[in-house]
């Protein structure tokens, strides 16, 4: 796992102008009860529009029409019970189990509600962002927890490109200013930031349980 | 009625302690992408663990490379790897180790 601190995401300084991001980031804090607010520039708006367009098209259901059941299709049956062959995928709709026979089973009857879910957590940031426009992002805790999990698909999508197997990310550090993963990490690290705000926004008022 | 109830609670009881079908267990896997301030809030909104558990479950699977987060039957973890997947944790189901 990986912590932040302050303006650094595991030990990496955040990088505040390599995507023309906010010079002063605010993230997201907390308003009254139930209520988290973020305010964010035209680019941040649109890189992250972006990314929720991406992942909501990656996780639309596998197009293989050839010998789908459409009874199965009606009650989230897929037909599909092998792992993605995407990298990406796979580690947003991994195995369940160990044994390849256990996971194909449960991945038949479960994968294409995963898919459904995670789509739905980027469907609504997506519509949050397009709809505040140049205003503050007000999400409740229900907007929050999608927009939790669809930052973390994102983030988990961006990690598998940017090949973070480990803590170590020399490799990343040591891109040239003109390689174009650096900015996909500038945005990774970005990301990471502000889902931390988010979290610590609502560990604020977490009811002591 | 009071009785019918307990009754019924002890036999359901009895019979999970002699059915197999308890001994699941769901593990979640340290990976280098997750923050360990989300692992924490995840088990906290998911299974209603305190903050001070949430967090002594999320350092186990930061230092020791996993974690066992429930227990129950199948159907039970079955439910539990998936609301873990929704939010993109990395989670397994496997037979409890006596």
């Amino acid at each position: 796992m990986c912590s932040v601190y302050m303006n650094m995401v595991c030990g990496r300084p955040f990088p505040k102008k390599s995507y023309k991001l906010n010079a002063e980031p605010n993230g997201f804090k907390r308003h009254g009860e139930n209520e988290y607010q973020a305010m964010f520039s035209d680019s941040e708006r649109e890189v992250l529009i972006n990314l929720t367009e991406q992942i909501i098209e990656l996780l639309a259901e596998r197009v293989d029409h050839a010998h789908e059941d459409p009874l199965a299709a009606m009650v989230g049956i897929t037909v599909h019970d092998s792992p993605p062959e995407d990298e990406v995928l796979l580690r947003l709709l991994p195995n369940a189990y160990a044994d390849e026979q256990a996971s194909s089973e449960f991945r038949r009857y479960t994968e294409s509600t995963l898919r459904d879910k995670k789509r739905a957590h980027a469907m609504a940031m997506r519509s949050n962002l397009i709809n505040a426009g140049a205003t503050a992002i007000d999400l409740d805790h229900e907007g929050a927890m999608a927009w939790l999990g669809a930052m973390n698909d994102i983030r988990l999508a961006l990690g598998v490109r940017l090949k973070i197997e480990d803590s170590a990310q020399e490799h990343l550090e040591l891109l040239k200013p003109d390689d174009p993963l650096r900015a996909v990490y500038a945005v990774y690290t970005w990301l990471g930031w502000l889902q931390e705000s988010l979290i610590q926004a609502l560990m604020d008022d977490a009811p002591e349980r | 009625m009071a009785k019918t109830k307990s009754t019924t609670q002890l036999d359901e009881e009895l019979k999970a302690i002699f059915s197999n079908d308890r001994l699941w267990v769901t593990v979640v896997w340290d990976d280098p992408v997750n923050l360990m301030s989300y692992v924490t809030y995840v088990f906290m909104e998911l299974f209603g663990y305190t903050k001070e558990h949430a967090t002594e479950l999320m350092l186990k699977v930061h230092n020791e490379g996993k974690a066992v987060v429930s227990n129950g039957s199948r159907e039970e973890m079955e439910r539990d790897v998936q609301r873990l997947h929704e939010y993109g944790l990395w989670a397994t189901i496997s037979k409890e180790e006596l």
